[in-house]
């Protein structure tokens, strides 16, 4: 009987142990593949890394800028201050956007799911990736036309694959990005400090 | 489990479908047939034929985790210790990893310890196996140099005086010796130039070498068959259709008869990697968690075990011959001792394979061989003296005659016919005890001979990581006493808060000094290393590891040890650590010790009411503080524990099964 093929094999018996033990076994494989698949994780020196960061805007008047910032998680960080005009024309012209009402979440939270996509008006804080493929959108906040669009009131441009963007990082229609520019979560820690980074105990 | 069937229909039906659209282009289902299901492996294999397999488990885990390794580590001298620290702490998993590829490295020399010990036994190495020896000896020798280019890479102080003692054995060489040394090292010491180029051979070049190798290796034993505990060919004994009548199909019988061992080994693997993957001291060496310093060599220097044999030849060598020094004999010898291996299978010139039917000289010429190996290992780890240094000469040349005077003894001595066919146990369990018996009688008796080494004595302190009311009085004293001078630049305060379940609010408020530090940050001191240097003449060393390199103990005694000397600095000394630069900064609250006996200070009379805490009150917070480094040194200690647990349990149960299923496939074989 050397070649193994006795009689009076107990198949189901067999067939039974040789299904358990891959199972059991499998299951070891996938336990033993955790350290693995977990190392992957963005490590603590990651996590410390990208810290929520503080921003002081007292000294930001309207119609100016700060950044991108030396950023949160590695993103450039943008928060402007926005005047009234710029707060009018995001209100009065929207036929040209994708997503006026900031309908898609996850792209906001939701304390800044509104028509200027902020929890104060005239303060602006924003991601400045893309949505199409993570380039850095320049901002040209002057009111002119411009070759890409000759009813320019202000915004950012992709130079990239030519998406825009208005003053409140809704996406233009008919270009390649899909969505409108993340606003991180972030709070005021009091009226000129911002947090971004972080939900506020409120929302 | 169509794998498992193996009949002519299953064959038939495979030819019609993609299997044979891929075995007219690929021979997949030959290569499967030659190396498993109908590569027949004698029947009689015992214990000692499962270290093969895992050998090869460990190569796997070794090649796994090593390139998850590379992942962060960092190769250079400035980052290659802070890294490996980063993989333990901030990486997710990371000490798992790292200990999975530290316990696979002295796992590796062992199994493949075994592996050795059992050709030598059953004679695997004759004709017509010689080149499968002679793969498995180059095999040995490349993952010696794998071994010890690893270590070098966590670049910790044993890590870089132990490369420097392996390298400067190059410069015994006559003539050249000093440049080929300064070759090797791609400088005119250890430094990162020679980090780096072992870092490049120990993750791309030596792999690819012993990969290939062991290909070799296990091509060439499927060419000629395996050898089994008889040392007889079962080839010679064919049935009608050309199979071995004591031959049974690799696959299935001795994969899931492999199994069972294999689950075996991983719960043996998993308790030290869980329960103590620094094996005290031995797995990886308390020296080696401080960073590489040129200028510091550690009190005493030993190789990692597996290499302690040939070390102490390289030791024992202590007179120069003809003329040239005792240093390149030493060389000499260690070199030969590796290299006589390789001529085994020429020198064994009995009419008999297996140790079963050899006669009483080869069986106690290889019983003397193995003792004198563990004792020569033994005396390797322990710092030489005069009759340790005989005991390992006398040891070095029964090594060396078990070889030069194998021709004659295996000729001369009286030998047993092999049967025509297998057997099936041949020694019974009273025998295999008294085996074991004699050669641990043999080992320790000489050993104990030359034992003995003493040493400040330390009460010992049980630490206790559950009580975080102690952790968090110890984080307090540390941040309160310690962080002003020394860092703990591996650890981060928020871990720390975490660990310890303080929220984080308090720990930014009450434990963090800089106002810049966050509290994601590494705990650095704000002194420079300037500046401690002149304030105490040598910079506070850090103390993240300090647990770990010292021992609590030590810390305990240390930091209650300190007593008045006028002669010292700062007006203090201490008994653990003679001459320290630090002065008592818990001076305060411990008030002034005095040494009861000048010439051995021994024990320290407290001066009452000159502290402010009770000599009790005093301990407790030494106690916690000691608790708290004990801490540090391994933030993911509790959470070693913890899985260790689930993973013991884990692999019983999977045991049962696989017991169950080799219990199962082995009623077809007759015995």
């Amino acid at each position: 009987m050397s070649d193994g093929t006795a009689h009076g094999v107990n198949k189901k018996r067999r067939r039974f142990l040789i299904g358990s033990t891959t199972l059991v076994g499998a299951a070891g494989a996938v336990g033993a593949a955790v350290p693995f698949v977990g190392s992957w994780q963005p490590s603590a020196r990651a996590l410390a890394a990208g810290a929520p960061i503080t921003v002081d805007i007292s000294r930001l008047n309207p119609g100016e800028l700060l950044g991108p910032m030396p950023a949160w998680r590695g993103q450039p960080v943008y928060v402007f201050r926005r005047d009234e005009t710029i707060l009018e024309s995001l209100a009065s012209r929207t036929d040209h956007l994708a997503d006026p009402e900031s309908e898609e979440s996850g792209q906001q939270p939701e304390y800044c799911q509104n028509e200027y996509r902020s929890i104060r008006p005239d303060v602006m804080v924003m991601v400045g990736l893309c949505t199409h493929l993570g380039c850095a959108p320049i901002l040209n906040a002057e009111v002119q036309p411009q070759d890409y669009d000759p009813e320019w009131q202000g915004g950012f441009f992709c130079p990239c694959h030519g998406s825009m963007f208005d003053m409140a990082g809704r996406v233009y229609s008919g270009v390649p990005a899909p969505d409108n520019l993340v606003v991180p979560p972030h709070f005021y820690e009091t009226d000129n400090v911002i947090v971004v980074g972080l939900d506020g105990e409120d929302s | 489990m169509s794998e498992f069937d193996n009949t002519p229909a299953m064959e038939q039906k495979n030819k019609n479908g993609l299997m044979a659209w891929i075995d007219a282009r690929l021979p997949v289902t030959k290569t499967l047939e030659k190396h498993m299901t109908k590569y027949y492996a004698p029947k009689n294999f015992n214990i000692w034929y499962v270290f093969g397999i895992i050998a090869t488990v460990v190569l796997a885990n070794q090649l796994l985790t090593g390139i998850w390794l590379t992942m962060n580590y960092v190769p250079s001298s400035e980052g290659a210790f802070a890294s490996v620290e980063y993989i333990m702490r901030d990486v997710d998993y990371g000490w798992i990893l790292r200990y999975m590829h530290s316990t696979g490295a002295s796992a590796f020399f062992a199994v493949v310890y075994l592996h050795m010990f059992r050709a030598l036994m059953y004679g695997s190495y004759r004709k017509p196996r010689e080149l499968i020896w002679i793969f498995g000896m180059a095999i040995f020798l490349v993952l010696m140099a794998e071994g010890f280019m690893g270590y070098v890479l966590p670049w910790g102080n044993m890590s870089y005086w132990g490369a420097n003692v392996i390298v400067s054995l190059a410069g015994a060489i006559p003539f050249v010796g000093e440049d080929l040394m300064v070759w090797v090292q791609g400088d005119f010491l250890i430094s990162g130039a020679t980090l780096n180029r072992f870092f490049a051979l120990h993750v791309v070049a030596l792999p690819l070498v012993l990969v290939f190798l062991v290909f070799l290796h296990l091509l060439a034993l499927h060419e000629v068959g395996s050898n089994n505990p008889d040392g007889i060919e079962i080839k010679e004994n064919k049935d009608e259709k050309g199979i071995p009548l004591d031959g049974i199909p690799f696959h299935p019988y001795y994969s899931v008869h492999d199994l069972v061992a294999v689950v075996v080994f991983l719960f043996v693997f998993c308790f030290i990697l869980f329960f103590m993957p620094e094996m005290g001291g031995y797995f990886i060496e308390y020296a080696n968690f401080t960073e590489a310093d040129n200028l510091k060599t550690p009190e005493h220097i030993a190789p990692v075990w597996y290499f302690t044999p040939f070390y102490s030849m390289l030791r024992a060598v202590t007179f120069p011959l003809f003329g040239i020094d005792a240093k390149f004999w030493g060389l000499v010898v260690m070199a030969a001792a590796i290299a006589i291996l390789f001529v085994v299978p020429w020198l064994d010139k009995s009419p008999v394979k297996s140790m079963r039917y050899k006669g009483w000289y080869s069986r106690i010429a290889l019983m003397l061989f193995v003792v004198s190996f563990i004792i020569l290992g033994v005396l390797g780890v322990w710092s030489p003296n005069g009759s340790r240094e005989l005991l390992a000469q006398i040891c070095t040349i029964i090594y060396f005659l078990y070889f030069i005077l194998m021709p004659w003894y295996t000729r001369k001595e009286q030998t047993k016919l092999p049967p025509e066919r297998v057997t099936g146990r041949f020694i019974s369990i009273p025998q295999l005890i008294l085996a074991l018996v004699l050669i641990a009688g043999l080992t320790v008796l000489p050993l104990m001979a030359v034992a003995a080494e003493a040493g400040v004595e330390l009460e010992h302190v049980e630490m206790d990581l559950h009580d975080k009311e102690s952790l968090q009085s110890g984080a307090r004293t540390f941040m309160n006493y310690c962080i002003g001078c020394h860092s703990a630049q591996y650890s981060r305060y928020n871990r720390v808060a975490a660990d310890l379940e303080i929220p984080e609010e308090l720990m930014e408020e009450y434990m963090i000094f800089n106002e810049e530090t966050a509290i994601g940050d590494l705990m650095v001191s704000s002194m420079s290393k300037e500046l401690g240097n002149n304030a105490f003449g040598i910079a506070p060393p850090d103390l993240t590891l300090v647990a770990r390199a010292r021992g609590t103990d030590w810390l305990y005694g240390y930091l209650t040890g300190f007593y008045e000397d006028q002669s010292r600095p700062f007006g203090v000394n201490n008994r653990v650590f003679a001459n320290v630069a630090m002065p008592n900064i818990l001076e305060s609250l411990q008030g002034v010790q005095h040494c009861e006996d000048a010439e051995h200070c021994d024990h320290l009379v407290h001066v009452d009411g000159t502290g402010t805490l009770s000599e009790e009150e005093f301990e407790e917070v030494i106690y916690d503080l000691v608790n708290f480094l004990y801490y540090l040194g391994e933030p993911s200690r509790l959470e070693r524990y913890r899985i260790g647990g689930y993973v013991l349990l884990f692999l019983a149960f999977f045991w049962v099964f696989a017991w169950l299923l080799n219990r199962e496939y082995w009623k077809d074989i007759e015995h």
